[in-house]
């Protein structure tokens, strides 16, 4: 064995207590961007178990087993995206591959089960990720499998929803209704009935325009405030956007007025540039960013959270401002804040590693039209729960060449 | 000299071709769908490396040339800044989705990095091989293929893995005959007792059923891996994570051993299967250097490698070319060398008339570092980037959208659909 590695695993195993190791590991030098708390400028971030031991600016080395220099990097708490799809829908994706290495150590799955099929969702996928996952349990029994099933509304039981919800009160964190291609409000008025049983918000996806005989007033009339419409920027649904004037519609504005949020929702088929760009210069951006991240979306229009986020700082979001749209408000949206989406001494350690690369970057959007760009947001390190899980740059390991005859380096 | 018939014939065509071609009829009236244009081409197959344009009809490949006319295309795709290579081949993945915890969703970890044909290595056996091929190869977008692991229930553990009732040679053949458009060959893996029961029933179903053998071998007291490779396997076997620390390829000195030798010469071929436990630049780099050189580059990608040492394609390829491989030696492991490991003479190749499977790369220069299974790191300053991903004639993905018209000139696009 090396003496280079010898003293990096000394430096690991030696007793904290004695020589006043008492974090795990520092992040270090980075430029931390915390809203709850704040931060937006060059910080350390001490980690002891899963836990932020400390923040602030220049934490002595000494006084971690370890320290990861992450100066030029952004440090954030672990994104949160509240539309992912990780069971049920055939679409859905396992989050680990899909998500921690986007920075995101939290999804809500949107709809993928109902009150049928939770348990199963809870055992095969929320018991097994190391992701952390929560639901918005779909009015559907059945969950989001086919339109059969999504347009039967004998199978849309507000209270055996919230019965469920109430068996898992920290699992289930909302309502979805989706798809629905009937006439009239009856899921949404059977998702609201749950969200007002169980008192938590619901998020509507529903092909409003044509057809099927519904307003947007009336929807909006309907929802509660707390309650989101997910897909805000696309233009074959429901449109916040009038198409002559490309002015914010008036009962748009009154609903964010009502405390009716307004979630991305971005997906395959639920984001174009012309209405995202409109409605950025009409000041409506989101309140909560979020991918719908799903088989096809992954291809098409490769909408992760590094990616929804870049597309919304082209239209002239600050970093600041994206991040808080995805850690602190949507925490708060599902009532998580602030056990998560802060960077808040004591709590748990989910933390996210960011780089803006800047050249020439091309987006898609929806009909997969080119967005061209001179600035990417990138994901360089995941945290979960203070465990390593991501590492693109290595930054948390030494050159192999220094190492001699190495075995599994520990992951901190 | 020529006949006069020939002569004549000659003369004839040189007055009239003229007029030919502006008679409608007689015209080429090809239209391609896709049109690659002035990309690097590297097919090494079939000893094309220079800048070439590719035209696509439908699923396949109509045309490999110079200057091939943008106005027959419906669409055109500049790929003057990067290299096109034949849809990469991973021989070594894990895919049946629905089967053991470890195994990941084909097309977004293969599409992604241009590999438009993965073989599962031995995911599932003769007891769950058709659920696996009716529940995620027939679905899959990219080619899927598989070694059929000779436990009958597959990579489930050491229960069933360790269990030699469970290898069933005959059922295994039975298996790979009635599949042989999906079945490449048979695999071993993770066998912990002593004896020889698990190589050589696999050795045998391999023989008996005319395929292709794969082995994940652990050496043990008694069973040790000179054994392996110059006794036991047959030449055409491959012997996977051939980097790993549980295998003895170097001396004390790290010296290639000389039965690596011996057995790369008797046709014995050798597999990198990254994995999360079978790629460290400390044995890799020194064996490379002695010029022992992997005959495919692969990634055993799965649930825990695809996080921490990343080991998707273009990660393993990139580590290989940073070690000093030239570009097209990392190529053709990922292209020729496993078409024919796996003995499928139409793959790893961009052939007029054939299927088109095409990925499009990119060498990025900058900073970058790779992890290899141990976590130690290599830093260095190339990585490459899959750019573009066509499969059977359309493109699946497309990084950084070259191939889609800008928004801002599109207008206010609404109901696009």
């Amino acid at each position: 064995m090396s003496v280079q590695l010898a003293a990096f695993l000394l430096s690991l195993v030696i007793a904290s207590p004695v020589l006043g190791q008492q974090y795990d590991y520092i992040l270090k030098g980075g430029h931390v961007i915390d809203a709850a708390n704040k931060v937006d400028g060059v910080m350390d971030v001490a980690v002891s178990g899963d836990k932020i031991a400390r923040v602030a600016d220049g934490i002595p080395a000494d006084q971690a087993k370890r320290n990861i220099d992450v100066s030029g990097y952004y440090v954030t708490p672990g994104l949160i995206d509240l539309h992912a799809h990780v069971f049920g829908y055939p679409g859905a994706l396992w989050p680990d591959d899909t998500q921690l290495t986007t920075g995101t150590t939290t999804v809500v799955d949107c709809g993928g089960s109902g009150w049928r099929t939770f348990d199963e969702f809870k055992e095969t996928v929320i018991d097994r990720t190391r992701t952390r996952v929560f639901s918005f349990i779909n009015i559907v029994g059945k969950g989001m499998v086919g339109s059969e099933a999504e347009n039967d509304t004998s199978d849309m039981e507000p209270e055996k929803t919230a019965a469920k919800m109430a068996e898992y009160p920290n699992l289930i964190v909302g309502i979805k209704t989706a798809h629905y291609a009937r006439k009239g409000y009856t899921a949404l008025e059977r998702a609201v009935e749950a969200g007002r049983l169980s008192d938590k918000p619901v998020i509507i996806d529903m092909r409003i325009l044509t057809g099927y005989d519904r307003t947007m007033e009336r929807i909006f009339e309907i929802m509660r405030p707390g309650d989101l419409r997910t897909h805000s920027y696309s233009d074959h649904q429901v449109e916040i956007l009038n198409r002559v004037t490309r002015k914010v519609q008036p009962f748009t504005r009154e609903a964010r007025k009502r405390g009716l949020l307004f979630d991305v929702g971005h997906g395959n088929g639920s984001f174009v540039f012309p209405v995202a760009a409109d409605a950025m210069k009409d000041d409506f951006p989101p309140d909560t960013i979020s991918t719908d991240l799903h088989r096809g979306s992954i291809f098409t229009t490769k909408a992760d959270m590094p990616n929804v986020i870049s597309k919304f700082m082209h239209f002239g979001m600050t970093l600041s401002n994206a991040i808080e749209k995805s850690t602190v408000r949507p925490a708060k949206v599902i009532n998580k804040f602030p056990e998560l989406g802060t960077l808040g001494e004591g709590r748990v350690a989910d933390i996210a590693v960011f780089k803006i690369r800047k050249g020439v970057f091309g987006f898609a959007d929806a009909p997969q039209r080119r967005l061209m760009a001179n600035k990417k947001l990138e994901a360089i390190l995941t945290i979960r729960a203070g465990k390593l899980v991501f590492d693109q740059n290595g930054l948390a390991f030494p050159e192999w060449e220094t190492a001699g005859d190495y075995r599994r380096i520990p992951t901190p | 000299m020529l006949s006069s018939k020939k002569f004549l014939l000659i003369l004839f065509l040189a007055l009239t071709l003229p007029l030919a071609a502006q008679d409608t009829d007689a015209a080429d009236t090809t239209i391609y769908d896709l049109l690659l244009k002035n990309g690097h081409v590297i097919d090494l197959q079939n000893n094309r490396n220079g800048r070439l344009d590719i035209a696509i009809i439908g699923e396949k490949i109509h045309a490999i040339g110079e200057n091939l006319p943008a106005s027959r295309a419906k669409k055109v795709v500049d790929l003057s800044e990067y290299y096109v290579t034949p849809g990469l081949i991973d021989i070594h993945a894990h895919f049946d989705q629905k089967g053991a915890w470890l195994n990941l969703n084909p097309d977004h970890n293969t599409l992604r990095y241009g590999v438009t044909t993965a073989v599962d290595a031995g995911s599932s056996g003769a007891k769950g091989f058709e659920k696996f091929k009716e529940e995620t190869i027939d679905k899959a977008r990219v080619r899927l293929l598989a070694f059929l692991n000779i436990v009958g229930a597959g990579m489930y553990g050491k229960g069933v893995e360790n269990d030699v009732a469970q290898m069933d040679v005959d059922a295994a053949v039975a298996m790979v005959k009635k599949h042989p458009n999906d079945i490449v060959g048979i695999k071993t893996a993770h066998y912990q007792p002593t004896d020889w029961e698990a190589v050589d029933r696999a050795v045998k179903a391999a023989e008996m059923s005319n395929s292709v053998l794969m082995v994940d071998f652990h050496p043990k007291e008694g069973r040790g891996y000179e054994d392996l490779i110059l006794k036991h396997m047959k030449p055409g076997n491959i012997h996977t994570h051939f980097y790993g620390r549980l295998t003895p390829q170097l001396d004390e000195n790290k010296k290639v051993q000389d039965y690596m030798w011996k057995a790369r010469e008797r046709g014995i071929l050798f597999d990198v299967g990254h994995g999360s436990g079978s790629f460290w630049f400390r044995i890799a780099v020194p064996a490379i250097k002695q010029g022992f050189l992997p005959d495919t580059i692969s990634t055993d990608i799965h649930k825990n490698s695809i996080m921490l040492p990343r080991a998707h394609l273009n990660n393993v390829m990139s580590k290989f070319l940073n070690i000093g491989l030239s570009f097209e030696q990392v190529i053709e492991r990922v292209t020729v060398n496993p078409a024919k490991a796996i003995r499928r003479a139409d793959l790893g190749r961009l052939d007029e008339g054939g299927i088109a499977d095409i990925a499009v790369l990119k060498i990025e220069e900058g900073e970058f570092a790779f992890l290899d299974s141990g976590h130690g790191k290599l830093t260095a300053d190339k990585n490459i980037r899959c750019m573009m991903t066509i499969r059977k004639g359309g493109i699946i993905w497309d990084a950084e959208g070259i191939s889609m018209p800008d928004w801002s000139t599109a207008g206010p696009y609404s109901n696009f659909r």
